[in-house]
Parts: C-alpha cells; structure tokens; sequence
C-alpha cells in the first residue's frame, strides 16, 4: 500500500510547530529576522502565512481528489519560498507563471484588495464554473486584477510569450502607445523545463536583446527542486549554464530560507526594474508530495532520499526561523497553520457546491467568438480615400505589400516582424520599405527563431498591441506551431475571454517553385494549423482577395481577439498571368473597403456561359490558379462547364458555400494542392457528407510525401492534366438521383 | 463550535426604537468604559443618551454623539459573544465608521482607543456637516436587479457626486450640498424597505468622498499616536483587504484608515464578499444596532450566491430553517450567537 506521503509532509509541520515553544519578542517584528537579511519579522511572519496556505491547498486537493472532488493535485508543496518573488515585484508586473506558484499567487493577491485567492483556487481544483479566470476549464494560475494570465502546463511554452511582452512595452513607450510604468515580466519555470528547446530559446532571445541593447525586463525565476518527474538535475547544472552569461544577470537565492531568497529576489528585481535588461533569479528549492497526486515517488526515489527531501521542507525552515528569531512561538505558528487548515476546508465546502458546466456550448463559447458585423464595420473605419491608381491591376505580392501599408497607417499600434521583414524587405520584397516608411520599432528583424517570433507575437498582443509576426516558410512554423496551438489559440478559451492575443501570422507557403529549394521550400502540410481549435486560417489566390482578407484578419484580430493565420502561395506573388502570357488575368485591382471579405466566405467562379454548370471544383491557392485553367481545357476541348469554388478560407470553412455550389452541379471535384492524408480535401469531403450532399465526389490531391527537387516536384503535386482527367471521369459517373445536372 | 463573522454597523444604526437597549445589556464593561470616557471629556455618556426620554435628532443623530452612542452598542454586543464563547470569531468587518469599531472588536486597537478614534471622527462633525450622503436602492422590493442608468448618468453629470458606500444593493452617495439636492431631484423614486428613496441620511457628511480630505489630513495629525496594533482576529476592510493577526503592519491599517477609508468609496459588499470567500464561516453575526444592515449582508450574500442564495425568498427560506445571518435582536439567534445558556 502506497505510503501517504502528504499525511506525513503534513505531521511534519505540526510535529515541530508543537515542539519548537519559543518566546515572542515584539520587538522581533520590526526588526531583521536575522543578521543582514533586509527580511523583517513582520514580513516574515506575513510570507509564512501564505505559504501555509499555500500548503494547505495542495493537503485540500489531496483530500478532495479522495472524495472524487478535485480534478488537479500538482500542487505547490516544497515552492512555497516562491512567496519572495510576488513580494519583491508588483502586482502590475505581469506574471506568466509555472504550475507550482501557489505562494507566489496569494502573496501577489495580498497586494490587491478584495482578492480573494484561496476560494479561487479552490473552486478551480474542483472545476467550477464560478473559478474566476479558466471558469472551470482548467486548473491555472490566473487573474485579470493580479495581472497573471492563465498559465497551462506545456512545459516552457509561457517563456517566449514572457520575453514578447517585456519587449513589446518598452516599445509600445517608445511608440508613444503608453508608458511602461516601471513594469517588468516575471517568468517561472522548473530546473527540468529549463531545458527546453522554449526555454533555452526563450532565455537566449531575451540575452540577444540585451546585447542589442534594446530594452528587455523579464526577471526569469527558476526554480529548481532538482528533479523533474522522475529525473534528477545534478547540483551545479542550471548555475553551470546560466550563471556567467555576458547578457544575462544572475541571481542565485535559497528559496527555503526565507531570508536569503528574500534578498535574492529583492535585489533580482531591483536590478530588472532599474535596469530594464533580463536577469535569472535561481531558486533552489525541494518537491515535495510527487510531481502530482498520481505520481508514486518511491518508485524511483528511496525511502531515505524521500525522507531528506521532506526535512528540507521550507514550511519547517519558516517556523524555525520564526521561532530562532523570537517573532512566533510554536503554539501562535501552529495556530496559523490550524486555522488556516479549517479555513481551507470550509471554503472547499463551499465551492465543491458550486456549478460545473453543463453544456458543450457554454464550454466552448469563449474559444474564438465572432462577431461578423463588428469586423465588417471595423474594415469600413477610417477607410483609406481611393486612389487613382485602385484601377491597375497588380500581381499579389504587390497588393500584399500595399495592404500592409494602408494597415501600417490605419493601425498604429501595428508591428510587423520577421526574418529578414526590415531592411531586406523579406525575402520577396512583401515588406519592401516598409520599415523606411515606419521605423524600426515597428518594422523589425528577428533573431531566427520562429519560437521566439511567434512568443513577441503573443506578447505584444498581450501588451495591446497588433502583432503581424511574418514565418518566412511555412516549414519553419512546424517548429514553433505550439505557440499558436497551445499558447496563442488557447488564451480566450482558459481565460474565459479576460485575456486575449489578438495576431495576424502571415506565413509564405506551399510548393509549385518550379522544383526549387526542396521540401522546406515547398511545404504543403497544413495539417498541424487545421485542427488549432478556433484559430482563423486566410489563404488568398488573388491580389484583390489578399488585401481584402488581410484587413478582415486585422479587424478580426482586433474585434474579437481573433488568432490569424495568413497563408501566401509563393509560386503566385509574382504571377500576372492566367492562361497565356501576358493576358494578365491574374493580376487584380485594388479593392476597396466597401469590397469586404468576410471570414468563412468563398469565392465562386461561375461558367464562362453563365449556366450552372456540369461540375463544380472545389479548391482554393495554387490549386485555383491550376484549377481555372484546367476548366477553360474542360471547356473548350471537352464542353464540360466548370463551376469553381475558392475555398479562400481554411478554417473556418465556407461550408455553406462548399453545400451550395457542390448542388448547383451535382458533381464535385476537390482540388487540394496540399497531401492526402490530412489535407483539405479530407475536410471538404466531410463538409458534404455532414451537409447532406450525396454526389458523386472526387479529389485529386498532392501525395503523402516531402516534395522533391526539380522536375521530380511535379511528379507528386498535383497538375492541370490530372484535374481535367478527374473532372472527365467524374462526368462519366452515373448523376445522384434529383441532382441538379 | 460555528464560526461567525463580526458585522459592525455604521453610525446611522442607533436608531429610534433602540433607546433604552443599552441599559439592558448584560455585559456592563465597555459600557462602563465609554460612559468614563465621554464623561472625561465633559460630553453626555453613552447610557445617559441611550436613558433621554425621547430620541431626537439634536441628541441621537448628529454625529458626534451617534458615533459613540453606537460603537458603545457594538462593543458591549462583542463583549457579550467573547464572554459566552458559543462561537470562534474568524473575521470582523464594518461598515463605515463601523470600520472604526471592527478595529477594537477585531483587538487592533485598545477600547479606550477605539472610542478616541470614534469620538475624534465624531467630533468632527458637530456643527461641521460636509455635503451629504444619499440613499438609493439599486434593487426592487424583490431585491431583483432594476435599470439603474439613471444613476450611472446621474454620477458622470454631476459634479461633486461620489459613490460613498457600496451596501448590497443598494448605495449610499456622497456629494456637495448641491450634488445631493441634485441627486434627490432627479433619481427617480422607489421604496428603500418602508422608505420612499432616495432619501438623506440626516446630518452626515460625505463620507468616502474625496470630499473629506480635509478631514482625512486633520485625523491624520490628531491622531497620529493612535494606538494600532496588528489585529487579534483577521479584519476585511471597505476594499476587501484582509488584516492578519500578528503581522499586519500598523503603519499601514492607520493610513488607510485615516486615508482611503475617509476619501475613497466604502465597500462593505466587497467586505462582505471577501470574509465569506476568505473565511467560510458559519453565519455573519449583526452586532450592536445593526439589525438593518441584514438585508445589505444578505444581498451581498445572493451577489455571491453563497450557499446557493440566488433570491430574496432563497434568503428567507434559509433564514427559517438554518440562519446564516445572525441579528442579536432576534432572540432565537441570539441564542445561537450566545449558546443557550447564556442567551
């Protein structure tokens, strides 16, 4: 039988409490707790009290998961010296937090009048609706009024988005947008997950900052309780990586004695605030009480090692101290610690009555709303004044490269930033001039590293402004895509619409580079975007279309918080024609404001005779451009008359209009440039079924694999022979009974 | 043993029908203390007001005497809890110059320095009314929730006119003399229990508005040398802020108390809220002359929905089977306040 380990951390602590007696000294109260601390009694005895309660959290978790109450039991236990780092900053510096931070959330909340975080986190381990940030959609740390937006437990994803938002207000002062108050990032992270790819990239953006000389104040606050899960962190390993960075301050402080983490953290914080660069606070600590309530310790620790880590408990060194320096007896700090014990059991009662959702729609209603009035009339606002020049038709790079202008001037608190984006003016020239018409605080070049392109984003939206981060290829999104499906997409949702992370990521993608530059070139899976719940996914074909769906995902981002995607075919930026050269039918006007592009609606092309049609392709991207030239074949060799659907959005998508068109033929030929497995074809297929469309359906697709170099390209995307060869045998297939052909 | 929250009343409590009640209180200590105390400074005792023949304004309501007359009350009502011991006292909060109170019931001030800082703020006010304070329901009788724009426009329109105390559902505003009579001409009329509102509260001033800065820098010097202590028993003051025994610091209980509690809006639901999302207890016990302040607890009870309280007949059905709010005025909680031995 499993020992109960948190029944005997839990004696622990009364056993001594009631064996240490002692003599209060009121003086000891306003004086140091020991000899060249700045840590008085008062504040030590106030930071023992929340880590008491603290503690008791994690006992009541435990207690409550036993009565099939409680949801979540990794617990703070061990971190409590945590307390430090919310005393050492302010409730305003904005907290992206780790999943041990229980002491750090209370004593924060001390700071605020009227939180009230003991009932809040209660009503979160039992998944509450009335939990007052994820509203019982997770276990989080989170609060508007704290300002710690909810933290999920992807190890060191929270990192990027820290740096992004210690960044992003020093530029929105520089901008003029609002001051920086003062306000730094306070970021923390375990020693495990200090050795993510996210955090060491994160840690390294902050540093490449720093030697930038642009402004970066994040306190990074590790603490290491040496071990994560089951693997132990040698002595020595986070100080030998982090202790003599030429970018980087350290601070190293004992997070269970009191004193010394207190000084550590207020001397860490001090410095970030004064000096506005990023420092690494290193706190060691102890776990105790497991990872989380399932995980059986002893399977990979001894009794023995057990046992010492329990002695090292910083609730124990708390009341020996407090009771050494003559602040507390025994018996006054027992009777904190056994009030505080009833007083968490008669708020767990309470909340374990309180709601839980009921209903799917309420869970999900705060993911990604949309408001499609709202956006339209934010498209229409201060709408630029025409121009001579609207008329001229003009390739897609073009009319991107002019859409991010108008949005430039319309937006100020709009960034755009990228590899190459600024002086380079990307890679092809999409962002030309722009960072000469704009600056530099505005129009940036980024270390590479799209984790940390992705993480500016979120912070900076999360510091109000309007991020455009640009992914130079969509292959290199894969890297990072965590910071769009766990991080950026998930905010609303665990934060119950309190926070949000407004964005336009415009990423360049998909193959038809006539066999140049290879498959991370070439990228065509869009798998790993698709299936982001409520993220908005754009990909124009056309010049006229990508302006128009650029300042929809700009007004989405800003009306609803919306987190957009914005997807380019490379191979058509610079194409101007359709059928033959020069025809320039692919070349588009500029739209006007009035030529809105709502999220979710496709595009139809109708028959060149004005019928319905005999089938109709479905398809969006290069696969539009390769699918109008195949139906002018269909046409003109085969008098079969194509009716063509552009998707233009992927996710949401235009599944009325999918329904619609695919019965004003009665066939239907999906085109989708992307693989087969995992495509947008698949998507469409289901779209028709669910809509009740019984057709005769088919899909010509790219194959299941990394696109090659060279001619070999074209061997496995798809290719205008092969559609007007589909679109011929979907024509010889019976029609469904009473469909319209 | 059921643990309770402390409830202080403010200075308009001590009202008509409760003259005489002060001399039936069985615990005579405090009693006897503020009677030496305003007998020290030459001012009618609190038993001789309580012993008038008849309540008038000039006597019970103006402030330097109501102040006294029903922290007296409130202290003898703790007295009388502390003595018998029935319950564990986990919190205490106030309202208004109830907060003055909450800070010697809650043991962060000496009695006799809790009648000072009364007596003091009281003092202050004889021949020397501020403005006013107004009172409005936001609710219907039903205590369901009404269109209250009017005095959304109402504050952002006039000038001088403050929220001074948030009360369930209802508010108090504070405001110059002419933002008052503003206030009383243009809120539309509804009925405040058996009152026609809006209504002035006779005789206050503005309290809880940046109004009584002034008075907030003159406290501020006179008493400087106020005897505060961290509090025996956690207090939840008019932002919500919870006070700890043992560290809350001194210095900073005597700057919000003689700073934002005198110039910033009260929040006696929020202090509500906070004790019963901070603490859990039992039941919140109506000390002294507070029985009217019942449905204010009440309805900060059902903003929270507390126990599942969602409406008005929710309260009162819980309050006949198993109160949760505790009036010593009535005699069947009292005797769960006092236990039945004592009661």
């Amino acid at each position: 039988m499993a020992v109960n380990r948190a029944g005997i951390v839990d004696y622990n602590v009364t056993a001594l409490l009631s064996a240490l007696g002692g003599a209060a000294d009121p003086a000891a109260l306003d004086r140091p707790v020991r000899d060249g601390t700045s840590l008085t009694g008062r504040r030590a005895l106030a930071l023992y009290q929340t880590q008491v309660e603290s503690r008791h959290l994690d006992l009541a978790a435990r207690a409550l998961k036993a009565r099939n109450e409680c949801f979540y039991t990794i617990g703070s236990s061990g971190h409590e010296g945590n307390a430090v780092v919310a005393a050492a900053t302010r409730p305003d510096d904005m907290a992206f937090l780790h999943y041990r931070s229980g002491a750090f959330f209370i004593e924060r909340a001390r700071q605020v009048p009227g939180s009230t975080p003991l009932m809040d986190m209660l009503l979160g381990l039992c998944a509450s609706t009335d939990e007052p940030i994820a509203g019982g959609r997770h276990k989080v740390f989170g609060s508007l009024p704290l300002n710690i937006p909810p933290q999920t437990s992807t190890i060191a994803s929270h990192l990027p988005k820290a740096v992004g938002w210690a960044v992003a207000i020093e530029r929105r002062a520089r901008l003029g947008l609002g001051p920086t108050d003062g306000r730094i990032a306070v970021c923390s992270f375990g020693d495990a997950s200090a050795n993510h790819s996210t955090a060491v990239g994160a840690i390294n953006a902050a540093e490449w900052f720093a030697q930038r000389d642009e402004p970066c104040p994040i306190l990074f606050v590790c603490e290491d309780n040496g071990i994560g899960i089951s693997t132990a962190t040698k002595p020595g390993w986070i100080a030998s990586i982090y202790a003599n960075r030429s970018n980087l301050g350290y601070v190293a402080g004992d997070g269970l004695d009191l004193p010394d983490a207190w000084d550590a953290a207020q001397a860490a914080a001090y410095w970030v605030r004064t000096h506005r660069r990023p420092l690494f606070l290193h706190l060691r600590t102890v776990r105790l009480l497991g990872h989380a309530g399932s995980d059986v310790e002893s399977t990979y620790r001894s009794a023995a090692e057990i046992t010492a880590e329990e002695a090292r408990d910083p609730l124990l060194c708390t009341a020996r101290l407090l009771a050494e320096a003559g602040v507390a007896t025994g018996s006054e700090l027992a009777a904190i610690y056994e009030s505080t014990r009833t007083r968490v059991a008669a708020i767990a009662e309470e909340c374990i009555k309180r709601p839980k959702f009921t209903s799917a729609v309420d869970v999900v209603a705060p993911l990604s709303p949309r408001h499609t009035d709202a956006v339209r009339a934010e498209v229409l606002r201060a709408a630029a004044a025409p121009s001579p020049e609207d008329a001229k038709p003009r390739h897609l790079a073009v009319q991107i490269n002019r859409a991010l202008a108008e949005l430039f001037a319309k937006y100020p608190e709009l960034l755009l930033f990228g590899e190459d984006v600024g002086k380079k003016g990307g890679v092809y020239h999409l962002t030309a001039d722009l960072q000469k018409r704009f600056g530099a605080d505005r129009v940036t070049d980024t270390l590479l590293d799209e984790q940390t392109i992705l993480g500016l984003a979120l912070g900076a939206a999360q510091a109000g402004l309007l991020p455009m981060p640009e992914i130079q290829y969509l292959a290199y999104f894969h890297n990072a895509c965590d910071q769009i499906r766990g991080e950026a997409c998930s905010l609303q949702y665990f934060s119950n619409g309190q926070y949000r992370n407004p964005m336009v990521v415009r990423i360049a993608g998909y193959a038809y580079q006539k066999g140049f530059g290879g498959h991370f070139h070439n990228d065509n899976s869009i798998a790993a975007l698709r299936d982001i719940p409520g993220i908005v996914i754009a990909s124009p074909a056309r010049g006229d279309d990508a302006a128009a769906m650029l300042r929809t995902c700009v007004a989405a981002a800003r009306v609803d918080g919306a987190v957009c995607v914005y997807l380019e075919p490379i191979a058509l930026y610079m194409t101007r024609d359709l059928h033959v050269e020069g025809d320039g039918e692919w070349a588009a006007p500029w739209p006007s404001a009035e030529d809105h592009v709502p999220v979710g609606v496709g595009r139809t092309y109708a028959p060149a005779d004005g019928g319905s049609g005999d089938l109709t392709i479905i398809t969006w991207a290069n696969g539009l451009y390769l699918s109008l030239r195949a139906a002018k074949m269909l046409r003109e060799t085969y008098g079969i008359a194509c009716r063509v659907l552009d998707l233009r959005w992927i996710n949401p998508l235009p599944v009325e209009d999918i329904v619609r068109e695919a019965r004003a033929t009665g066939r239907v030929l999906v085109v989708d440039e992307c693989r087969r497995t995992g495509g947008v074809s698949e998507a469409v297929y289901t779209a028709l079924i669910d809509g009740g469309v019984n057709l005769p359906m088919a899909r010509v697709t790219g194959l299941d694999v990394y696109v090659p170099l060279a001619g070999a390209a074209n061997l496995v995307l798809v290719q205008e022979p092969q559609i007007v060869d589909a679109a011929r045998a979907l024509m010889a297939r019976p029609a469904a009974p009473g469909s319209a052909s | 043993m059921k643990r309770v929250v402390l409830v202080c009343p403010g200075r308009g409590s001590y009202t008509r029908d409760l003259l005489g009640s002060l001399a039936k209180a069985p615990v005579r200590a405090p009693i006897l203390a503020a009677d030496a105390f305003r007998a020290g400074l030459g001012r009618s005792t609190p038993t001789e007001l309580d012993a008038a023949p008849t309540y008038t304004s000039r006597l019970h309501v103006a402030g330097e005497n109501a102040s006294i007359l029903t922290a007296t009350c409130t202290l003898a009502d703790h007295a009388l809890i502390a003595d018998a011991g029935a319950v564990e006292i986990v919190a205490v909060i106030g309202n208004s110059m109830g907060w003055y109170t909450a800070l010697a019931v809650a043991g962060a001030l000496p009695l006799t320095e809790g009648l000072r800082l009364v007596e003091t703020m009281g003092q202050y006010q004889a021949n020397n009314v501020i403005g006013g304070q107004v009172v409005y329901p936001l609710c219907d009788g039903d205590w369901q929730p009404v269109d209250n724009t009017a005095v959304d426009r109402l504050l952002a329109d006039v000038p001088g006119l403050y929220v001074s105390i948030r009360l369930g559902r209802q508010l108090v505003l504070g405001g110059t003399d002419d933002a008052v009579r503003n206030a009383l001409a243009r809120l539309p009329a509804r009925k405040a229990g058996e009152r026609d509102a809006p209504f002035q509260l006779p005789l206050h001033s503005a309290f809880h508005t940046p109004l009584m800065t002034a008075t907030a820098e003159r406290a501020a010097a006179d008493l400087a040398d106020l005897a505060l202590v961290a509090p025996r028993v956690p207090l939840v003051d008019g932002r919500g802020g919870v006070w700890f025994p043992r560290h809350a610091d001194p210095a900073a209980l005597l700057d919000y108390t003689l700073g934002a509690q005198v110039v910033a809006p009260y929040d006696f639901t929020l202090s509500v809220r906070t004790a019963m999302r901070e603490f859990a207890p039992g039941a919140l016990v109506l000390l002294g002359p507070g029985g009217n302040l019942g449905g204010a607890v009440a309805q900060a009870l059902i903003d929270e929905r507390w126990a599942n309280l969602r409406t008005k007949a929710d309260f009162q059905d819980r309050q006949a089977v198993d109160p949760i709010v505790w009036s010593l005025t009535r005699p069947e909680q009292r005797r769960l306040a006092l236990g039945a031995a004592t009661a």
